[in-house]
C-alpha cells in the first residue's frame, strides 16, 4: 500500500515536472508566434528586434531611382545629367507636369537614367549622391532639388548644400557616405553603357517603351504637350 | 541618250531616292514624334511644327517619285534646290546657336553635327547642279530645235 501510495507520488511529480517543463518551452514559443525547433529565449526576442530595424539593403542592389508604378501601360526612360541646363528645363517644363499626370495616374512609369557628361565638372557627383539618395528611398526629392538648385551648386560644386534642406543630417550622412564609398558607380556605369548601346551622344535624350516597342524621342526639351499628345495617341492604341 | 542627258537622268534619281527614304523614315514613325524634331529647333509655333510634321513626309515622297521618273527635271530638281537650301540655313543656323538637338532629317536619333551638314551641302550641291544642267540640257534643245527646223521642214518638203 505504502509502495503504491509511493509511486503515485512519484508519478505526480514527474507529471508535474514535465507538465513545468512543457508549460516552460512551449509557452513562449506560442508567445512568440508559434515557431519551433531553436531555442524559445533566442527566438522570442529575434523577431521584435528586426520589426524596429530595416535589414540592411544589400551593396549590389541598384538603387531606386524610377517613379510611379512597374505595371503601367508605358515606361518613359530619360537620360540625364544633373548639370545640364537642358536637362533642367526638361526637369522643370515637361518631366514635373509628367509626373504629376502620368506617373502619379499610373499611366507612366519613370526611369531616371544617369548620364553624367565629362564637360560638367560635378554631375558625376551629383549623380553619386542622386544613386546614394535612391538607396534610401529618397530619390525623388534629391532629384527635384538637384535640377531646381543647379544654379547654386554648379558654381562651387556644394552639392550637399543642397541637399541639406530635403534630408535630414542622419539621411545626408549617409548618403554622403554611400556617395563616397565608390559603391554607386557601377551603376552609373551600368546607364552610361546603356546609353551608348542606345546611341545616346546628347542629354536629355528619352526613350519610350510601350507594347514591347521602343520609340527613341528626339535629343532635347521636348515639350510637355508634344510628350502628351504622343502618349495618349500611346495610350489609345 | 547623250553622257550628260545620262549624268542627269543619274543625278535626279539619287535625289529623287534621298527624298524618298527621308520620307519613308518619317512616315513610319507617328507625326508626333517628326514634330517634336521639328519644334526642337524653335522656328515654328507647335501648331504649324505639328502641321509640317503632317504634310513634309508627303511633299518628300511626291516630290521624290518625281525626281525619279525624270518628269520635268528641270522643275522638280529647282523645288528640291528650294527645299534643301532651306533644310540647311535651319540647321546652319541652330548649329551657330549651339542647340543640342537632333537633325530630323532621315527619322529620329541622328544628332546635328558637322558631318549632318555636310551631307546637306553635298546633297544641295548635288539638286542645284541638276537643276542648273537641267535648264541648260532644255535650252541647247530649244536652239538645236530652232536650228534645225528649217532642214527637217525641207526634208519633209522634199519629194521621195
Amino acid at each position: 500500500m505504502a509502495d503504491q501510495v509511493g509511486r503515485k507520488m512519484r508519478v505526480n511529480k514527474l507529471t508535474a515536472w514535465l507538465a513545468c517543463a512543457v508549460l516552460l518551452g512551449v509557452g513562449p514559443m506560442l508567445l512568440a508566434g508559434g515557431q519551433t525547433g531553436s531555442p524559445p529565449a533566442k527566438k522570442s526576442k529575434a523577431p521584435t528586434k528586426a520589426s524596429t530595424k530595416k535589414p540592411p539593403v544589400p551593396d549590389d542592389t541598384p538603387p531606386n531611382k524610377a517613379l510611379g508604378s512597374k505595371t503601367a501601360p508605358i515606361t518613359l526612360e530619360v537620360f540625364s545629367d544633373y548639370q545640364c541646363p537642358a536637362c533642367k528645363q526638361l526637369y522643370l517644363d515637361t518631366l514635373r507636369p509628367l509626373i504629376d499626370n502620368y506617373v502619379s495616374t499610373g499611366k507612366v512609369y519613370l526611369i531616371h537614367r544617369d548620364y553624367p557628361l565629362q564637360m560638367h565638372q560635378y554631375s558625376r557627383e551629383a549623380a553619386r549622391l542622386a544613386n546614394a539618395a535612391g538607396r534610401l528611398g529618397r530619390f525623388e526629392k534629391v532629384d527635384a532639388q538637384l535640377y531646381s538648385r543647379q544654379e547654386s551648386w554648379e558654381k562651387d560644386g556644394n552639392l550637399e548644400g543642397a541637399l541639406a534642406t530635403v534630408l535630414s543630417p542622419a539621411e545626408l550622412k549617409r548618403v554622403r557616405e554611400l556617395a563616397k564609398s565608390g559603391k554607386m558607380d557601377p551603376f552609373i556605369e551600368s546607364d552610361l553603357a546603356l546609353g551608348q548601346s542606345r546611341n545616346v551622344n546628347q542629354t536629355p535624350a528619352m526613350f519610350v517603351s510601350h507594347q514591347g516597342q521602343l520609340y527613341p524621342l528626339p535629343a532635347g526639351v521636348v515639350t510637355y504637350s508634344l510628350l502628351k499628345r504622343f502618349l495618349d495617341e500611346l495610350l489609345h492604341q | 541618250m547623250t553622257i550628260s542627258k545620262i549624268l542627269l537622268r543619274t543625278g535626279g534619281a539619287a535625289l529623287g531616292a534621298v527624298f524618298l527614304y527621308a520620307a519613308y523614315t518619317k512616315l513610319r514613325v507617328s507625326f508626333i514624334l517628326f514634330a517634336m524634331a521639328i519644334d526642337s529647333y524653335k522656328l515654328l509655333p507647335e501648331w504649324a511644327a505639328l502641321w509640317l510634321a503632317r504634310a513634309l513626309p508627303w511633299f518628300e515622297l511626291l516630290l521624290g517619285l518625281a525626281l525619279l521618273s525624270g518628269i520635268l527635271l528641270r522643275y522638280t530638281a529647282a523645288v528640291a534646290s528650294a527645299l534643301l537650301a532651306v533644310f540647311f540655313a535651319v540647321m546652319v543656323r541652330s548649329y551657330l546657336l549651339g542647340q543640342q538637338i537632333n537633325c530630323g532629317c532621315f527619322g529620329l536619333g541622328e544628332a546635328l553635327s558637322p558631318k549632318t551638314l555636310a551631307r546637306d551641302a553635298a546633297l544641295l550641291g548635288l539638286s542645284l547642279a541638276v537643276t542648273v544642267g537641267a535648264f541648260l540640257m532644255k535650252r541647247a534643245n530649244t536652239v538645236l530645235a530652232a536650228g534645225s527646223a528649217p532642214a527637217s521642214t525641207m526634208a519633209e518638203t522634199q519629194p521621195e
